[in-house]
């Protein structure tokens, strides 16, 4: 049990530190093909994995993430509420 | 892998995410029939049985299956946040789809992956909500629930060369179909970037394979830390 809740936040620490700032593939053709300026940016809370205020982005990234797994947890337990009500 | 808003044209975005929808009804249906449920509840109060009246509680069986889903969901959410530098300034990341496949099966996996995928959407802008319904399509559809058949098929003679070549399958589709999307739009001509882009994905998918191998053992518990 342990195990599946550490090694998220794990992952998520590594991935605030080292993970690489370069456009994914799709972004990387978009740019070369010339279609990029196409992207229309959806308002959100958390744009762009970050936290919106605080200034450093490897805490910024770090808090996103943590929030994100707190949010899937939160929608999961709420599917379960709803299925308890639900169920025959 | 995420679709922004505004590089598909809003008829094809709208009919995937109907149809996406539709999945996920259909999904909702069979996994609410999975579900065992403790029907009644006998209470013991001084030796007088008294039968309440609660029918309507989950057994603690699948209370645990909420749960687990709830640690595959961040799991694939984190490994999603891992960008790794590719060939020429690219990155790309983990999809996940095989991870739940393997782990809970096609019907859950498809929840899974597609409330990750809205979460992300939604509230960090990973992936445009228009798009929602494309980016499902290829990420949970062909990239879990497909590839979880071409898993079972062959795991009868392999395990790791079924993950293989699932993971295979479902980074290749994803990226193919992505690509079709984009040229249905009218963004680019398919001939063109196809070769690009498999060439890519390629080396992602057999990432991909790899650390599904690596993360279901370590969430399945065979590897102690």
């Amino acid at each position: 049990m342990n195990r599946k809740i550490i090694l998220p936040v794990l992952v998520i620490l590594f991935a605030s530190i080292f993970a690489s700032k370069y456009p994914d593939t799709l972004e990387a053709l978009a740019i070369n093909y010339g279609f990029a300026n196409k992207t229309k940016e959806t308002l959100s809370l958390f744009a762009g994995y970050s936290f919106p205020f605080i200034k450093n982005s490897f805490l910024s990234t770090l808090c996103a993430g943590l929030t994100g797994l707190l949010i899937i947890y939160l929608l999961f337990q709420t599917t379960k509420k709803i299925t308890t009500y639900f169920i025959k | 892998m995420h679709i922004p808003d505004g590089f598909l044209n809003n008829n094809l975005a709208g009919g995937m995410l109907t149809g996406s929808v539709c999945m996920l009804g259909y999904c909702f249906g069979k996994v609410l029939k999975a579900i065992p449920v403790s029907s009644q509840i006998l209470a013991t109060n001084c030796g007088n049985t008294t039968l309440k009246q609660d029918s309507l509680l989950l057994s603690k069986n699948s209370r645990q299956t909420f749960l687990n889903l709830a640690f595959i969901g961040s799991w694939i959410f984190a490994f999603q946040m891992f960008n790794v530098p590719i060939q020429s300034a690219t990155s790309a990341h983990f999809i996940g789809g095989v991870f739940a496949a393997i782990l809970v099966g096609p019907f859950f996996g498809f929840i899974i992956m597609s409330s990750v995928l809205t979460v992300q959407a939604l509230f960090f802008s990973d992936g445009g909500l228009l798009a929602l319904g494309a980016n499902i399509f290829n990420m949970a559809l062909v990239g879990c629930f497909l590839s979880y058949y071409v898993y079972k098929f062959i795991k009868k003679f392999n395990y790791v060369l079924a993950t293989f070549i699932a993971c295979l399958f479902s980074v290749m589709c994803a990226s193919i179909l992505c690509l079709t999307e984009l040229s249905l739009s009218n963004n680019i001509i398919f001939s063109q970037v196809a070769k690009y882009m498999l060439n890519i994905h390629l080396g992602v998918s057999f990432l991909e394979a790899i650390i599904t191998l690596v993360s279901v053992k370590v969430f399945n518990g065979d590897i102690n830390e």
